[in-house]
């Protein structure tokens, strides 16, 4: 009834119910003294009680089943698929719901639900689900794609994402509409836990056509050349395309493709074009090759590209391009990176290390390393100075430069697992007041960024404002550079959100510190639980500036942090500040602001207006995606007071004359200006070689010149002072051994080179998989057996790799593991010991794999599709496969057409709601009654000649006497004895003293029953003989008061007497 | 002094208020002395629904004219019936944020973030010709961020806005500037977003001073604005203000304000003196959620605009 039924939780109690009978058997004699009618309600009250204890018991619930329907449209947006398909996508949902949907009612929430998941190699929800029509947003693009990698299909993600979105309260029907080409993830699987929970699953195909494609499959290069040694390079292409033959079996398309392949070679950013060609390929493998020599040693990366003549003979241009890396080794090789901002500054540097034979390749900030592959021509990386992002002078945020997490990340591998030396000199903008706190490379360190000494005020306060946005995605990117800014803080350094509460209605702090109870709190232990609490925030639209600055300011002016920073965040539609901003400019406080999702000029006026005014930095971001920079520059601001300058010199001693970074050095170097402070590692590994001299404010373990240490398979090593430009300038201006230290310190953490033996090594990458063959030959040509070989390394999302080597024949040994990712991957082989006994260095190699395996097969999966659209959902009826999915709209009409995607063959919702205690409550009121009807008595004698006297009314009847003189004179009588009764009570009980001879005249109780039954007549007048009692009359006429006090005064008199 | 004493016809009585309330509910839902109506309205972006609605107007045969951020102006009857709804032409930069009437029965749209007040017929017809400003900037006529208009017994309109330049533009009856006052600071007769204006009989224009978190009235019938009163007082306690967004004059003698912060209408004298208020911060029916607008109908009923849950309220005060 009203889609409701009820259930229960633990439904074994209901056995209890068994009591009942007993219940009725003892509470039926029991009662026995309650009259039938009492008996019977006391009896029914004390069932209900039982009855709904037993039901309070088994944890009654209400259940109510749903009737709503619940579709979310999963959509592949994998490049498999060609993209005007994928863009017709979301017009076809829209569509969909608009007619198959149930509406309901404005007043009633009866409708049905609709949701968009959009996926490739992750999932999104584009549309949570949602009681309304699909509407496309502006320009009617998929809004998150932007978030999305799409060179993988990962159904099962999407699939796992739609079960986690469905509320509860519907039935659950997923439509998905994909090529099926699945690549990773599991989705029969998931499809199957989906349906054991009811969830329908439609499919709707998309059929590829694999007819006119080519691919180039790879590049097949050695890996290690020796220079001026000739070799042949060989680019292997695949046209999938297949002859077609008319109805009398002539061919009339032989298949062939035509079109112009290319491939260079490029090294330290320059491109040399090796070969161009336009060449016919012919269905099924082509190969092309010829013969190279490298006369320079470096790393070379080869590119091969393919370019159709006829766009429509090959539909896909992601797998139209493939690279491969080699590298010829030569002398000893630097990398140095140096910021884009100051480019000269360490040419000086990098010309001493010339003279003494390493060759030194410069690399500005802003025109970064992209894979690990390119670090592997290197010996040794150096980091000259450079900041983590710079662009302080930029005025947009995409002018600046940063290192993304990806690229620190390769730089410690470089050195962790490949053996590269990583050095990094000091500066400014380098360490932690380059914004590295935090970050792997810190880790990688001998030393830590962040000074953990509180005699060094080397702590800053960083507090935002944050204001919603009206554009989409705005609030997202909120917190993403939030989080950002925590990430850069360090331990010590303090941190604040204020935004606006939507509760309170008005401006507070995220978080506020549990003992100080102030907003802007020490990071310290807390980073996390800010980090969760960011990430929950949804800021409010915050009318005005001027509160949320003002408790801003309040806190960051009484904040301990010596170097204090606020930044708003906001499309800049609250109205402006006041006051606040002269109260930043006079304590010296900057305020940066970031324009996201601005309205327009005047906004942005605004916001750069407040940013002038303190000199703090106004960024307005068109490029959500490098909103997260800004942090990363702004963090640089608070990090300033790890500074350590004077003029006046800073005198440095060697602490450990024996290292070979130190060694033939005489005497102490000349004193420095500057240098950064940093924080030694509490590690036995760690080697510390110069030291500043003592300082009041600083410990031994913060005053780090020169330290190094192993790490994994190399070594990383920091110079904290720089390398002569602002700091160092007394070693660079006269000191003879500047070019021995520095020569020294790059040469110590260089990458060693194998001289025990002879090792070749060959990959290769077929079928989704890498092999890699290594023949090692001793120095006299012998094999080398029996080596306890084995590789580690690192895949294209910096994920760690391992490899088994097996020995397959004298000096041959052969790994193979798998490789689904697109992109590089780079392996140690680790040799094991060499024939002296020792171990040996490792040897590098790597392998491209130039496309993800979404290129690679270029047909739709039906039997995938086939087998997720049988499945049958518990309690309902199996899905449908669908009609084909075509971008044009006649196809769209027919899928709409053929299919309700909101149809109900699904087992309806149902929502329970615990109703106990409710259950409870009744049983103790009625409880209550029970105990009442038994304690009161409530006669009905009065009901008959209500209704009688009633029925007469109605009747207009007047009423007949029905007394008799006999009963009136029966009532009179009984008057008087019971009068008579009374008074003898009284008497007896409080006058027991009184003689009985006063008391007059008394009659027996007998005589007095006797002149009721005995018809005298005069009984009434006989009662109307007694004068009515009076003050003056003696005892026998006194009232039952009167005797009581008189009682009462008697026994006072003689208690006192 | 006679202590106060526990007795049973006490006890009696407390029993009997307790059981009371805890069957009739808990007072009246969502405030001291209004009364919920009725609660309508839903969230989303086809005809009927609403999405933020952030000003409501009334026109003379009781339909309410809301506009929400996708943006459309929507039309509804008293009792929540869709009518028609329109979008404003442009809304890359932003969405309306005010609605009223001109004495002609057009009405008025003040277009925030394109710096102008557009004008519609009661059937969503732009009247092209009868848009005031345009053009973004501080110069006399033009505009930063546009609040509200409104039009006096001579066919004048005035403009609020808020930015840079808090002030309120006078306009001729035939849109062509005459002359500005206010100014961005909190001073007597200067602004800090003034949100809303309303209109009583003797040309006095109310407006609500959201950031300064007052009303300040000026009478307009001269040549220059002359400042007649200022109240409130930022706060949450019944008679302060917090981000009053919305006015409205019930011809009375009667004020009533929406507060954007404390979630609730209040109800004042002309002379700022509290009479009743309702509402409080949830999601519940009589409960508000930052609420943006408010409008009276023919019978007395007041609607509130129940922004951030999405919907319309409709009670007694």
């Amino acid at each position: 009834m009203f889609g409701l039924q009820v259930g229960f939780d633990r439904p074994q109690w209901l056995l209890a119910l068994i009591l009942l009978p007993i219940l009725w058997a003892v509470s039926f004699r029991s009662l026995a003294g309650l009259g039938p009618y009492r008996r019977l309600f006391a009896l029914g009250f004390r069932t209900l009680v039982l009855v709904l204890m037993v039901l309070a018991l088994a944890e009654v619930q209400l259940k109510r089943i749903s009737d709503r329907v619940t579709v979310m449209y999963l959509l592949d947006q994998s490049e498999s698929i060609p993209k005007i398909t994928r863009e017709a996508m979301l017009k076809y949902v829209m569509e969909d719901v608009a007619k198959h949907r149930r509406k309901g009612d404005l007043q009633n929430a009866s409708e049905d639900k609709a949701g968009v998941i959009i996926f490739g190699r992750e999932a999104t929800i584009e549309y949570p689900p949602f009681a309304d029509e699909i509407r496309a947003v502006g320009s009617g693009q998929l809004d998150t794609l932007f978030q999305m990698r799409t060179d993988a299909t990962n159904i099962a993600a999407a699939l796992k994402l739609a079960q986690a979105s469905f509320p509860e309260d519907t039935a659950k029907r997923i439509v998905l509409v994909t090529d099926g080409q699945e690549n990773l993830g599991d989705a029969k699987t998931i499809a199957s836990t989906l349906v054991e929970n009811g969830i329908g699953i439609d499919v709707v195909p998309i059929r590829l056509s694999a007819t006119s494609e080519v691919a180039i499959e790879k590049i097949a290069l050695p890996a290690d050349i020796r220079r001026g040694q000739e070799f042949q390079t060989r680019v292997v292409l695949e046209n999938f395309k297949q002859p077609v033959k008319d109805k009398d079996n002539k061919i009339f398309d032989t298949g062939e493709v035509t079109g112009k392949v290319t491939i260079t070679r490029s090294v330290g950013g320059e491109q040399a074009l090796l070969y161009e060609n336009t060449e016919t390929l012919k269905p099924g493998k082509n190969a092309i090759s010829f013969r190279d020599k490298i006369e320079t040693p470096a790393g070379y990366i080869y590119r091969a590209t393919f370019t159709p003549n006829d766009a429509s003979q090959d539909l896909m241009q992601q797998n139209n391009s493939a690279t491969a890396f080699t590298h010829v080794r030569g002398k000893a090789r630097v990398l140095m990176i140096v910021d884009s901002d100051t480019p000269g500054e360490f040419d000086r540097l990098a010309d001493s290390l010339g003279k003494k034979d390493i060759e030194v390749v410069k690399m500005l900030s802003n025109q970064l390393y992209t894979s690990l592959a390119e670090l592997q021509a290197y010996d040794c990386v150096v980091l000259a100075n450079v900041p983590r992002a710079n662009g302080v002078l930029a005025a947009n945020v995409e002018d600046t430069a940063s290192f993304t997490d990806d690229q620190i990340s390769m730089l410690v591998r470089n050195t962790e697992q490949f053996g590269s030396g990583l050095v990094m000199i000091g500066g400014p903008n380098s360490f932690g007041a380059g914004g590295w706190s935090n970050t792997e490379l810190e880790k990688a360190m001998p030393v830590d960024f962040q000074i953990k000494n509180a005699k060094v005020r080397a702590v800053g306060a960083l507090a935002m404002m944050m204001h919603a946005s009206e554009i989409a995605q705005g609030n997202y990117w909120q917190k993403v550079i939030g989080i950002e800014a925590l990430k850069v803080l360090g331990p010590m350094d303090y941190c604040g959100v204020a935004h606006w509460d939507n509760f309170s209605g008005k401006e507070d702090w995220l978080w506020r510190d549990k003992k100080t109870g102030l907003g802007l709190a020490q990071v310290g232990t807390s980073q996390k639980s800010m980090m969760a609490k960011l990430d929950r925030m949804q800021p409010g639209d915050m009318p005005d500036f001027e509160p949320a600055m003002m408790m801003t300011y309040k806190e960051l002016f009484k904040c301990p942090a010596s170097v204090k920073h606020a930044i708003i965040i906001s499309d800049g539609d609250p109205s402006p500040p006041g006051a606040s901003v002269n109260l930043f400019k006079k304590a010296k406080i900057k305020v940066s602001t970031v324009a996201v999702g601005a309205h327009g000029t005047i906004e942005d006026t605004r916001l750069r207006g407040i940013a002038e005014s303190t000199g703090g930095k106004f960024y307005r971001a068109t490029n959500p995606k490098a909103l997260p920079r800004i942090f990363q520059i702004e963090a640089r601001r608070v990090a300033r007071p790890l500074v350590k300058e004077d003029q006046n010199g800073i005198p440095v001693g060697i602490v450990d004359r024996r290292h070979e970074m130190v060694g033939g050095i005489e005497g102490e170097p000349p004193p420095i200006k500057g240098f950064v402070l940093t924080q030694v590692k509490e590690n036995p590994l760690v080697e510390v070689i110069m030291r500043a001299g003592a300082m009041k404010d600083a410990g031994p373990e913060n005053t780090t010149i020169l330290a190094r240490w192993i790490y994994g398979a190399g070594k990383t090593a920091v110079l904290t002072t720089d390398a002569g430009q602002r700091w160092a300038t007394p070693w660079q201006d006269g000191w003879e051994s500047y070019d021995k230290l520095y020569t020294q310190i790059i040469r110590d953490v260089m990458r060693p080179v194998n001289e025990q033996a002879d090792y070749s090594i060959a990959t290769d990458v077929k079928d989704g998989k890498v092999r890699v063959v290594v023949t090692a030959l001793k120095k006299d040509g012998e094999f080398l057996n029996f080596l306890d070989m084995s590789a580690v390394g690192t895949g294209p999302k910096m994920e760690n790799i391992s490899m088994q080597m097996r020995q397959e024949a004298p000096g041959r040994y052969v790994g193979e593991m798998p490789a689904s990712e697109a992109g590089s991957y780079l392996l140690a082989i680790n040799p094991g010991k060499g024939p002296d006994g020792k171990q040996q260095p490792p040897l590098l190699t790597g392998v491209n794999v130039p496309y993800s395996a979404e290129f690679r097969n270029l047909e739709t999966n039906k039997a995938l599709i086939e087998t997720l659209a049988k499945f049958s959902p518990k309690g309902g009826q199996p899905g449908i496969e669908m009609p084909d999915f075509s971008a044009n709209q006649t196809a769209i009409d027919r899928l709409i057409g053929a299919v309700d995607t909101f149809r109900r063959t699904l087992p309806k919702a149902m929502s329970s709601t615990d109703i106990w205690p409710l259950i409870l409550l009744l049983a103790a009121g009625i409880f209550l009654v029970d105990v009442a009807i038994r304690r009161i008595t409530i006669h009905f004698y009065w009901v008959a000649p209500a209704l009688a006297y009633g029925w007469g009314r109605l009747m207009q009847r007047p009423l007949e006497p029905v007394r008799t003189e006999a009963m009136e004179r029966l009532r009179s009588k009984k008057a008087a004895v019971t009068s008579q009764l009374d008074e003898r009570r009284a008497s007896a009980r409080f006058e027991p003293q009184v003689d009985a001879d006063a008391g007059g005249p008394q009659r027996e109780l007998g005589d007095v029953l006797q002149d009721a039954t005995g018809g005298s007549s005069n009984a009434p007048q006989q009662q109307s003989l007694h004068p009515p009692p009076t003050a003056a009359a003696g005892p026998e006429q006194d009232t039952y008061t009167e005797r009581l006090m008189a009682a009462k005064k008697k026994a006072r008199k003689d208690m006192g007497g | 002094m006679p202590r106060p004493r526990l007795t049973r016809r006490s006890l009696l009585q407390a029993a009997a208020l307790t059981g009371a309330s805890f069957f009739t509910g808990c007072g009246s839902p969502g405030g001291e002395t209004g009364r919920l109506d009725a609660v309508w309205g839903r969230p989303g972006t086809t005809p009927g629904k609403l999405q933020k609605p952030r000003a409501i107007t009334i026109d003379q045969h009781d339909n309410l004219y809301i506009v929400d951020v996708t943006p459309r102006i929507s039309v509804f009857t008293p009792d929540g019936e869709y009518v028609r709804g329109w979008q404003t032409p442009k809304f890359d930069n932003g969405k309306p944020s005010g609605l009223s009437f001109s004495r002609d029965g057009n009405l008025l749209v003040a277009d925030t973030h394109c710096a102008r007040v557009l004008c519609y017929t009661p059937d969503g017809k732009l009247l092209e010709n009868r848009t005031i400003g345009g053009i973004a900037g501080e110069k006399p006529g033009e505009f930063s961020c546009v609040t509200d208009c409104l039009e006096d017994s001579q066919g004048n309109y005035y403009v609020s806005e808020y930015g840079e330049w808090d002030r309120i533009q006078k306009f001729t009856p035939a849109r062509k500037y005459v002359s500005q006052w206010g100014g961005h600071g909190s001073q007597p007769g200067q602004f800090l977003r003034p949100q809303k204006m309303d209109i009583d009989d003797q040309d006095q224009i109310w407006v609500t001073d959201a950031c300064n978190h007052r009303v300040q009235v000026f009478d307009v019938r001269g040549t220059e604005p002359k400042p007649v009163t200022t109240w409130g007082a930022e706060g949450s306690s019944p008679g302060q203000l917090r981000y009053p967004y919305d006015i409205l004059l019930d011809g009375q003698g009667h004020v009533y304000l929406c507060e954007f912060g404390n979630h609730r209408v209040q109800k004042f004298t002309l002379a700022g003196d509290l009479i009743g208020w309702w509402g409080k911060n949830g999601r519940g029916d009589g409960e508000l959620d930052q609420p943006w607008g408010i409008t009276q109908d023919s019978q007395g009923r007041m609607y509130v605009l129940d922004t951030y849950n999405h919907r319309v309220q409709r009670f007694w005060l």
